[in-house]
């Protein structure tokens, strides 16, 4: 009691001073923290499209984000660890990997709107990404990023990790320093084994929310898959992480084959039950908002606004099922309205009252997908095993008359990406180019050329042309021929007869925009999926994969065991005979014994002895 | 190759501590000791006496290729799915499939594999994950995963990251002969081959105990090179005989499962994770009248009684 110094009621107060400032630290620290993990964000939203060719476009769209690292740390309690690390280790600030199965239809299903410019990806992996390395670096982090991918979405990405898979476009993918590296694998097979990592980076996985319609068989059966992560780093904005799933799907509905007592065929009707076979029974609690969206085309708003009824979600043509909980009008320059997306809350539905989405058509209809200013198409040419031609087709889809000033000096810029595997040896100084089927000189027509020719067994050949082609022109085709080269017995695939496969070349058009504007929209209704849709984004399409048949050594045993085996018994039956029929000197003796007898004869005659 | 298992003293005393009635004999140590050495059955010491099986791991590779080598891969997934319901989680299991059978053009169910013709189960599921595919399935990364001799960028899920208290099932299908398994029609992989890559394991301590299971025409032949100690080998026929497909599924169009796998995954389905079967009634399950070839099973290098040994492979 001695060693006590000051009056009992000061420490008392000190005592509680103290406490006081411990809770308010404690306060500070666990607001500090609640803020951080507060900024992590998952919105998660459906978008449902019918098609002009009887079939359903769904368009899944989930977005992580994460904040800067310095904020957090590393620890998530939304965003998957496992991406964080994936850009913490390899410095990405880019990143797009696609799985597809299929080919986007572009003559059907539009080539012009952001769905088919950002969802339309070539058939198998698709990986690109851009580092924040020096470019020394690169090819080595590329390498490792490969392979760490394909561990994490069970898929053989680490066959781009070797120099001849992979290019480095400096302008014709995407404007880059040349940090951007670009692989893809066109003969890659995507199933179930892709999609499970993919979705268990969602916090509610497919247990819950959104995901939980994606009935495996439904998702396969479909006549166009694709997955997508896209992920940007920045040290502001911190991760923001999008995966997309975009399948079209065959609604298995009766009334798809009815006839209207007007004669014409009624589009089928379908719901989320037809398509997915399950109906949305609530939200993904994690997640910051929950949508769906029905998107109703200019082609069908076209004719709505014909028929002289208002683009309400019940009208003379059509009916959804459920009243929507928004309508969003989406305008175009000419402030006309364009498109129409219906949009439901899945917080105002529960396992009780589950929501299913659907449509009704109620007279048959017949309309067109905005298309991409010229159709590209590619295809080879030539036969035999020692030589063929690339040839690529600009088929005129007749937008530019609508959008563009239709005067002389009109040109409409197109830029060409292609990479082409060593073994397929392309003939640069061989492009031809040919418009309304006639021949035009190179200058005429190509404004930038940049060309990195293939090395054997080192490095593809990679190509980024830029066109300039006359507004007035019907058909484009360019041409480059090509010899085929050899493959060293080890270096062919076990099933080598099928062919191999030269990717997807990427053609966009710089100066169309497929951005869209829904300038009536809530400035508090922050969608992702609209975001995007209103991101700048240039006209893109992907022309077909190529199979090219190269020479193959006989691989088939049993020819080889024929042929072997039957020299060999030619060879020992051969010599058996000889063996045994032929006597050696049996037609010396034959012959002597001629001329004997015939000396003979003479000797005789002679009276001679021989 | 010595005859005569070394006693592990240890190993006994537990098992004796655990019979009231027995520790009485603690005091004839000596005695018991001596019984141990002289009884053929008793368990063998681990190289490393801090050895205890505390992990399982399973390897199943199927190794070929081509819409009408369906089977295999049905053989290979209804393993799968066997091994993950009785508890080995995906992190333990490498799963190598040659060709892609479930989203296959040709396949009239996309996402899902049948091993039956009744389709009652859908072996692709919800949630599989499949760590070597396509052509990545080859002589080269499969000795590597066994030896784990890998680069180093390649992934752990691609690993088999076993240690000396590892039970591993290595199950592998596909076509065969004598001494060999073909892989992807391409090449082959040859019994010695295989016995190499087992004792690096042994060396290298990454298993405890080691089960293979064959199911290829003359499946016995592969084993003939092996000599390691702690590995156990079924293969589905022996030299000079066929392995067979069990039926054919007219929707599909190809045999959908070969007998011996039918006839193992028919014992397996009567087991759940608490279940107490032995190996040895594993194989008296099998009928060669069924199977219409021989099972074959290689005891000789694994030490203990095959009634003594619980279904370990599949629970702790």
């Amino acid at each position: 009691a001695r060693a006590l110094m000051m009056p009992p009621s000061t420490a008392r107060r000190l005592c509680f001073l103290s406490l006081l400032l411990l809770l308010l630290l404690l306060a500070a620290a666990a607001s500090a923290t609640a803020d951080a993990a507060a900024a992590e964000e998952f919105t998660e939203e459906l978008l449902l499209r019918p098609l002009p060719d009887r079939k359903a476009l769904a368009h899944f769209h989930f977005r992580s984000s994460a904040p800067p690292a310095s904020a957090a740390g590393r620890h998530h309690h939304l965003f998957p660890k496992a991406i964080s690390q994936l850009v913490q280790k390899f410095h990405i600030s880019e990143l797009e990997l696609s799985f597809t199965q299929g080919r986007w239809n572009y003559e059907q299903w539009g080539g012009y709107d952001p769905m088919s410019t950002n969802n339309a990806k070539p058939p198998g992996v698709e990986l690109w990404a851009i580092f924040d390395l020096p470019l020394a670096e690169i090819d080595a982090t590329w390498k490792n990023l490969t392979h760490t991918l394909s561990g994490l979405f069970c898929a053989s990405i680490n066959f781009l990790e070797s120099s001849t898979a992979f290019s480095a476009p400096r302008w014709g993918f995407k404007l880059n320093e040349g940090n951007l590296r670009y692989g893809a694998l066109p003969r890659e097979a995507v199933c179930t084994e892709n999609l499970t990592p993919w979705l268990k980076l969602l916090p509610c996985r497919d247990k819950a929310g959104i995901a939980s319609l994606l009935y495996r068989p439904s998702v396969y059966k479909g006549y166009y898959h694709s997955q997508k992560l896209k992920l940007k780093s920045s040290q502001s904005l911190g991760i923001i992480l999008d995966q997309t799933l975009t399948v079209v799907l065959q609604p298995n509905t009766v009334s798809g084959k009815q006839l209207h007592s007007t004669g014409g065929q009624l589009q089928p009707s379908w719901s989320m039950e037809h398509l997915f076979s399950k109906k949305l029974s609530g939200k993904c609690l994690v997640s910051k908002s929950s949508r769906v969206f029905v998107e109703i085309e200019k082609g069908i708003v076209d004719n709505v606004d014909k028929a002289g009824s208002d683009v309400s979600s019940n009208n003379d043509l059509f009916v959804l099922s459920t009243a929507p909980d928004r309508s969003l009008k989406e305008l175009d320059n000419l402030e006309v309205q364009s498109s129409s997306l219906y949009e439901y809350d899945v917080n105002n539905y529960n396992s009780d009252k589950p929501l299913n989405v659907g449509i009704t058509w109620k007279l048959p209809l017949i309309w067109s997908c905005t298309r991409a200013p010229y159709h590209a198409s590619r295809f080879l040419m030539g036969s035999g095993n020692e030589r063929g031609s690339i040839a690529m087709s600009f088929l005129s889809t007749g937008l530019d008359k609508q959008l563009v000033d239709s005067s002389n000096d009109c040109s409409i810029k197109a830029v060409v990406f292609q990479v082409v595997p060593w073994y397929v040896k392309v003939y640069y100084h061989s492009l031809e180019v040919f418009i309304d089927g006639n021949s035009k000189a190179i200058s005429e027509v190509v404004d930038k050329i940049h060309v990195t020719p293939s090395e054997d067994k080192l490095l593809p050949g990679t190509m980024e042309m830029l066109l300039k082609f006359p507004c007035s022109m019907q058909l484009a085709t360019l041409t480059l021929d090509f010899d085929k080269g050899f493959l060293h017995i080890d270096e062919y695939p076990p099933d080598a007869n099928q062919g191999f496969d030269i990717p997807s070349a990427l053609v966009s058009f710089p100066e169309f925009n497929s951005s869209r504007s829904y300038p009536e929209a809530d400035p508090l209704f922050v969608s992702p999926l609209l975001e995007n849709f209103k991101e700048d984004g240039v006209v893109k399409s992907y022309t077909e994969v190529l199979l090219v048949p190269l020479t193959t050594p006989d691989f088939s045993m049993p020819y080889n065991v024929i042929t072997f085996t039957c020299t060999v018994l030619a060879l020992y039956f051969g010599s058996l005979l000889n063996a045994l029929r032929r006597r050696i000197g049996e037609e010396e003796r034959g012959l002597k014994k001629l001329l004997l007898g015939n000396c003979n004869l003479h000797c005789f005659s002679l009276n001679l002895k021989c | 190759m010595s005859l005569i298992p070394r006693a592990a003293p240890a190993a006994s005393m537990a098992f004796a501590g655990r019979d009231p009635a027995v520790i009485s004999l603690l005091k004839m140590l000596p005695l018991l000791l001596l019984l141990t050495f002289s009884s053929a059955a008793a368990p063998p010491a681990a190289a490393s006496p801090s050895a205890v099986h505390n992990n399982n791991w399973a390897v199943l590779v199927c190794t070929s290729r081509f819409w009408f080598n369906y089977r295999h891969m049905a053989n290979t997934l209804s393993l799968y799915r066997t091994v993950k319901r009785l508890g080995i989680p995906d992190e333990r299991i490498i799963l190598m499939l040659a060709d892609d059978m479930a989203c296959n053009p040709r396949n009239n169910y996309p996402a899902q594999v049948f091993n039956n013709e009744n389709h009652q189960l859908n072996l692709y599921g919800d949630n599989v994950e499949v760590d070597y595919r396509g052509y990545e399935v080859t002589v080269e990364n499969f000795l590597r995963v066994l030896t784990g001799r890998h680069e180093s960028a390649v992934p752990r899920s691609k690993r088999l990251l076993s240690d000396e208290g590892s039970h591993i099932l290595l199950y592998m299908t596909g076509h065969g002969g004598d001494e060999f398994l073909k892989f992807q029609d391409n090449e082959e992989l040859q019994s010695h081959d295989l016995a190499d890559a087992v004792k690096q394991m042994k060396e290298k301590h990454r298993f405890k105990e080691l089960l293979i299971m064959v199911d290829t025409c003359q499946a016995a032949t592969l084993f003939s090179q092996l000599q390691s100690p702690g590995v156990l080998a079924i293969g589905s026929s022996m030299k000079g005989e066929n392995s067979y497909s069990h039926h054919l599924d007219s929707d599909i169009g190809v045999s959908v499962v070969d007998r011996f796998t039918f006839h193992t995954l028919a014992f397996f389905e009567k087991l759940n994770m608490y279940s107490n079967a032995s190996l040895n009634s594993l194989f008296n399950s099998y009928d060669p009248s069924m199977l219409l070839s021989t099972a074959y099973y290689r005891m000789d290098l694994y030490k203990r009684a095959l009634n003594e040994v619980m279904e370990r492979y599949i629970y702790f």
